[in-house]
């Protein structure tokens, strides 16, 4: 007889009539299901993930061949510099915004780089890089498939990537610029995926992709309008500067001016930065920065002539920017300004960005010179327009990125050609008005350069009202006037040193911290070995 | 014989009690940025995932030199400027000086306000 506790079969056939029953063996065999499931899929997420790009042990039959090792090397140190310019943007935009809303700066600028960096590994630089069409590309999704250098650069795919996403982090970050102190940090996560997923890399394969039609011109009737010159940005005075200084114009207009902001018309003026050693010092770090930015664009240490050439025009245009606007500036208040001045240089470099390959150290000394004039009046256009922009984004990389664009079409030289990852090829040569070659750059240039303007700020309009309708873009007047850090990020930027005393709570779940008793020292002395 | 009007406000406020105070011909008033608790008792905020109080919340300090038959008009000026309604709005005060002289000129009382 079996024991009691074994049920027969008769009982367990019953049991299995039983709805529970089944329900549970409906449970348990729908959860291996998933669970095997789930398994074959993380699989092949993960090969999907880890996957290398192909064919990287080619790299070692190259040991001989020095021009990819340096060309590589070349691109990767000016990458790090272009992403060093992160440290200008968050100094210079911290000091130029009120200390209440400090940590919000700084923390956009980090978690902007951050997702900008993961949406350009996903897909950002596949729209941008990736085989395609002329309007958008779709190849390296996740980084799949890529060779070891990228295209005809001979530099190494991924040294490439990671220079284009130094580049894209750049545009993003100067949106934000325009938008300091009263953007709600929801709508800066939703509105920074559109710039650095989409808005970037797509307006950026139009010009620098592989078959973009503005890089190409390619439309016959575009073609024949300039008759075969196209539109060329070096390093991205339009690419960078004039699409993210669009979209910084369209943010600071859907979100309107901070509380409390009077504009000149109406006997008001900008809000006080609250420290300018670090605005000022961030300045600095960003003209630092370009010597990344301008110089690394050949993708090539072999064209030696090209890089040192570049790098001294970017100097020059810098040195011209910063002076001409504080002269231009010093009738006014007969004091020598030094925002305009950091501004001023700032916008010499975005408006050498484009044309720093092709022109002269005097052509470079002119561009930056007229920068360092339509920086200060563009300030003014937009103060006339009563667009609340606290750092000047859209007058210095928007404006000024139009004018260096433009200036391309005038100031080529002819001499030069573009660089190639063994030196330079000079069988296509870029000349300028002033120097003879006819209106033909210049119209490319406007065709590019309108485009932009024209396109991204459409885009970048619908993208921000988008961001509004979900109730994220701007914060409630309450946490406007508590200041963004308290009231988004739960600190202020500057503790004062005494008598302010941080009482942590018990965070829930936890046990309350253990208070040792304080011992006697008295009593317990003699029990103690001497 | 002179008054002093002290007010602690909230930071924010500063600028509105400013323009109403020279709407009622206040010609000068010196501002401080102090750090200080009332029935409140601080404020509760985190830093990086814990919480913590702050003890002492920023405020901005005004004091306002008044001749003696403007005290009541300046305190509800402040007082109307300064209010949200929420807690932490502050209080506004005032007591008379023995003595007040302008430096630049030696003269004393109401004169020297």
């Amino acid at each position: 007889m079996p024991p009691a506790s074994r049920p027969g079969i008769a009982t367990r056939l019953k049991r299995l009539r039983q709805r529970e029953t089944r329900r549970m063996i409906a449970v348990i065999v729908g959860g291996k299901m998933i669970g095997v499931a789930s398994i074959l899929g993380a699989m092949r997420v993960v090969t999907l993930f880890v996957d290398m790009p192909a064919s990287a042990q080619t790299v070692s039959h190259r040991a001989a061949d020095l021009i990819s090792p340096v060309n590589t090397i070349w691109t990767l140190v000016t990458a790090f510099l272009v992403f060093f310019m992160q440290a200008g943007f968050m100094a210079l935009e911290a000091g130029f915004a009120r200390s209440r809303e400090t940590v919000n700066v700084l923390i956009e600028c980090v978690i902007d780089t951050c997702l900008c960096g993961l949406l350009f590994w996903a897909f950002g630089f596949a729209f941008m890089f990736g085989e395609g069409n002329g309007l958008i590309g779709h190849q390296y999704f996740l980084l799949h498939g890529a060779p070891a250098t990228y295209g005809s650069t001979g530099v190494a795919f991924l040294a490439f990537f990671l220079f284009q996403f130094a580049f894209a982090d750049t545009c993003s970050t100067i949106t934000s610029g325009a938008m300091v102190g009263r953007t709600g940090f929801r709508g800066d996560l939703l509105y920074s995926i559109g710039v650095s997923g989409f808005l970037y890399p797509i307006f950026g394969h139009w010009v620098w992709g592989p078959g973009g039609w503005l890089g190409n011109m390619s439309p016959n009737l575009l073609n024949s309008f300039t008759h075969g010159a196209v539109f060329r940005d070096f390093a991205g005075s339009t690419v960078v500067h004039t699409v993210g200084g669009f979209i910084a114009l369209a943010g600071a207009i859907v979100l309107g001016p901070r509380l409390g902001r009077k504009f000149k018309r109406d006997g008001g003026g900008p809000l006080p930065p609250h420290d300018l050693t670090i605005a000022a010092i961030g300045g600095v770090i960003l003209w630092f920065g370009w010597y990344g930015f301008n110089p690394g664009s050949t993708l090539s240490a072999m064209d030696f002539e090209g890089i040192g050439r570049v790098a001294a025009n970017t100097t020059l245009a810098a040195c011209a920017g910063g002076l001409v606007a504080m002269f231009w500036v010093y009738p006014r208040s007969k004091k020598w300004d030094l925002g305009m001045a950091v501004n001023g240089f700032l916008g010499g470099l975005v408006a050498i960005t484009c044309p720093c390959y092709w022109v002269s150290p005097a052509g470079a000394v002119l561009i930056g010179g007229i920068a360092g004039v339509v920086v200060p009046l563009g300030v003014d256009l937009i103060e006339w327009f009563r667009v609340d922009d606290p750092v000047g984004a859209v007058t210095v990389h928007g404006i000024a990125g139009i004018w260096g664009t433009l200036s391309l079409g005038l100031f080529a030289t002819g001499q030069f050609g573009i660089p190639t990852p063994d030196g330079v090829d000079t069988s296509t040569t870029v000349t300028g008005l002033l120097y003879g070659g006819g209106i033909d750059q210049l119209k490319a240039q406007l065709v590019g350069s309108l485009t932009c303007v024209v396109v991204i700020s459409a885009a970048a309009f619908g993208l921000m009202h988008a961001v509004k309708l979900t109730r994220t873009l701007r914060v409630s007047r309450d946490g406007e006037l508590e200041g963004l850090d308290l009231h988004e990020h739960g600190t202020p930027p500057y503790h004062v040193e005494f008598g302010q005393g941080m009482t942590y709570s018990t965070p829930a779940g936890l046990p309350s911290p253990r208070v040792r008793e304080p011992v006697d020292v008295h009593e317990t002395s003699e029990d103690v070995p001497v | 014989m002179p008054y002093m009007v002290t007010a602690v406000i909230k930071p924010f406020k500063l600028e509105e009690v400013k323009v109403a105070l020279r709407g009622v011909g206040v010609l000068g008033l010196t501002v401080s940025e102090v750090q200080g608790y009332g029935r409140q008792g601080g404020k509760s905020e985190t830093f990086r995932g814990a919480e913590y109080t702050i003890e002492f919340v920023p405020k901005v300090r005004i004091d306002v030199l008044v001749q003696s038959g403007d005290v009541d008009k300046v305190i509800d000026v402040i007082a109307s400027a300064a209010r949200t309604g929420k807690i932490g709005d502050g209080k506004v005060w005032a007591f008379d000086l023995d003595r007040v002289m302008r430096i630049r000129t030696g003269e004393h009382g109401d004169d020297a306000v």
